[in-house]
């Protein structure tokens, strides 16, 4: 009887009289995935098919997804094939400089109709029976239109499916929804802190060619939750190695102080997040070498930043900044690494990375900007190795099925958020915090259950 | 034989085609490496201009299908074109470009 009095707090197991049913997911079941009051999360949601179909439809075929940036597509003509979701599409610069993003499926019989990464085009005519489109993605040509089709055959009919297209300072956005709230809605209050990559300059920024594309298997959520909301893992043990070995000459490890100040902050509305340290510049130091953080935080560029945000704080003092867009855009303002997360089935993630920098800085700045930002964050960046090795450690883990069985802590943080200062407004807790991460499940749990704008909207 | 002045030579940078619509049809005019060639504008095969086209060693691709002709004779060089082109008289008088419109004949 005694040992009855022991309570264990191993957690032992299943009970094996019962096989789990198949979920088929209810809404009641999706809410359950999230507790925002105990802190809990149900690791499903990073495992399960019949949650990835139901996510293309209601979060990707709904919400504002990262294409690229202006300076991709500057010229007429100018085209870059892109993902939304699943979805493949085009992005077109027009003649009259606007921009144009449809799906990359000829409607004729599905093929691809542009099969190239980008370039500048007449038109693009699909590769299987050649009908042909405009940049403005209209049907303009079919062969054998009038001998062989029927007379109410009408090719204005025949277009791909178009996206919304809208853009914040440079990022390009498209949506699939036409009620969806504009992209400047859609960012709600985040907008603020995106500007620190963005608006330091009234020169805006510009791209550094191109794009790096690669693969790493996992599911989206591991990669986006942590730009939104985890500086405890750069505070803690992820990163230590990269910036031992990365360290710049002559400075020492006791430089690199690991930073206690800082803050982060959830979106009112729409799950983005972002965090950041103030003040001590160590670890920025480490990261990006002397040159960039001097460019950052003592040059005349930093005094014309001062000036355009309204802020010393947020021009010069503000640490390795990590940001996520509800859903899938992701980037560190300072380092300037930006990427859209691009989810191929539960268990597969292809990133699409690319660097901004602001567009008036001096071309030695730039050149740095492109060699730190390819040695820190990229295909071959040491810090995004030590971050794609847990995101993918998790993921095999998560093949066990006691594994998924097991909720995961999202405590950090709980109860303790309050209004900002004037610096940095909204709502704002510790840099070490999973608010902003309980944001974008909550906004994920959200879209994934309310079919209307009505209630979803902000 | 009635050259009529379409453009002037600068308006041609070598290597490239520009579409004239001046005339009842538009036709294209070439630069090949400093010759000036003038052919129909409209694609034999598809609705499409040439102009808009890929010139290469005096060979113009159409972007729609990408059929191939020979900027001075007209001649086909790649399916999916079949007829050749009609191609035009040309002059350059002081740094200004004639055409003969009416003197055009289809190609071989
Ligand atoms: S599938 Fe595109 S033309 Fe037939
Ligand atoms: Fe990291």
């Amino acid at each position: 009887m005694t040992a009855g009095k022991t309570k264990t707090r191993l957690n032992i197991g299943a009970d094996p009289r019962e096989f789990q049913k198949r979920p088929s997911w209810t809404n009641e079941d999706i809410l359950g995935l999230l507790d925002e009051e105990d802190g809990t999360l149900d690791p499903r949601i990073y495992t399960d098919e019949d949650l990835y179909r139901l996510e293309q439809e209601r979060v990707f075929g709904r919400a504002w997804i990262l294409l690229g940036h202006e300076t991709h597509v500057p010229k007429p003509g100018d085209f870059l094939t892109t993902y939304m979701g699943e979805d493949p599409v085009i992005l077109v610069r027009q003649k009259d400089k606007s921009l144009r993003v449809f799906l990359n499926q000829c409607p004729h019989r599905g093929m691809r109709i542009c099969r190239t990464d980008g370039g500048n085009a007449k038109s693009f005519t699909c590769s299987y029976h050649g009908w042909a489109y405009d940049l403005g993605g209209n049907l303009i040509n079919v062969p054998y239109e009038s001998e062989a089709f029927c007379s109410d055959f009408n090719k204005s009919e025949w277009g791909p499916t178009h996206a919304r297209v809208e853009t914040y300072k440079g990022l390009v956005f498209a949506n699939w929804d036409k009620n969806a709230p504009t992209l400047l809605e859609y960012l709600s209050d985040a907008t603020y802190y995106m500007d620190h990559m963005l608006d330091r300059t009234p020169a805006g920024t510009e791209v550094i060619g191109g794009m790096q594309k690669w693969i790493i298997p996992c599911n989206w959520k591991f990669a986006a939750e942590q730009f939104c909301s985890d500086m405890y893992h750069a505070g803690t043990v992820s990163h230590l190695s990269g910036i031992e070995a990365g360290l710049p000459e002559g400075m020492e490890l006791s430089d690199a102080k690991i930073p206690t100040v800082g803050y982060q902050f959830r979106a009112k509305w729409g799950g983005h997040g972002t965090g950041f340290y103030v003040g001590e510049p160590g670890m920025l130091l480490a990261i990006m070498g002397p040159k960039v953080t001097e460019y950052l935080t003592d040059s005349e560029a930093a005094s014309r930043a001062e000036q355009h945000l309204g802020s010393a704080e947020r021009a010069r003092q503000l640490m390795v900044q990590h940001m996520t867009v509800f859903p899938t855009c992701s980037f560190l303002p300072g380092i300037n690494t930006v990427r859209t997360w691009q989810p191929r089935g539960p268990h597969e993630t292809e990133i699409w990375a690319f660097t901004v920098v602001d567009a008036d800085a001096p071309e030695e700045v730039k050149e740095e900007y492109r060699r730190q930002t390819l040695r820190t964050f990229s295909a071959g960046g040491v810090f995004e190795q030590d971050d794609g090795e847990n995101w993918v450690e998790i993921q095999s883990v998560l093949r066990g099925h006691q594994a998924r069985k097991r909720r995961f802590n999202i405590q950090m943080g709980k109860g303790r958020s309050g209004v900002g200062n004037k610096d940095f407004p909204g709502s704002i807790g510790y840099v070490y915090n999973e608010e902003a991460a309980r944001g974008l499940y909550r906004q994920w749990i959200r879209m994934m259950t309310e079919p209307s704008w009505e209630t979803l909207g902000p | 034989m009635a050259f009529e002045k379409v453009c002037n030579l600068e308006d041609v940078s070598e290597g490239e085609a520009l579409q004239i619509e001046t005339f009842e049809e538009a036709i294209a005019v070439y630069n090949v490496g400093g010759q000036i060639f003038a052919t129909q504008d409209r694609c034999t095969h598809g609705d499409w201009s040439l102009a808009d086209g890929f010139l290469e060693d005096g060979v113009i691709e159409c972007t729609l299908h990408w059929g191939k002709f020979c900027v001075r004779t007209g001649k086909v060089k790649a399916p999916p074109a079949c007829d050749p082109l009609t191609i035009y008289p040309v002059e350059v008088r002081g740094g200004e470009i004639f055409v003969d419109y009416e003197a055009g004949k289809v190609g071989e």
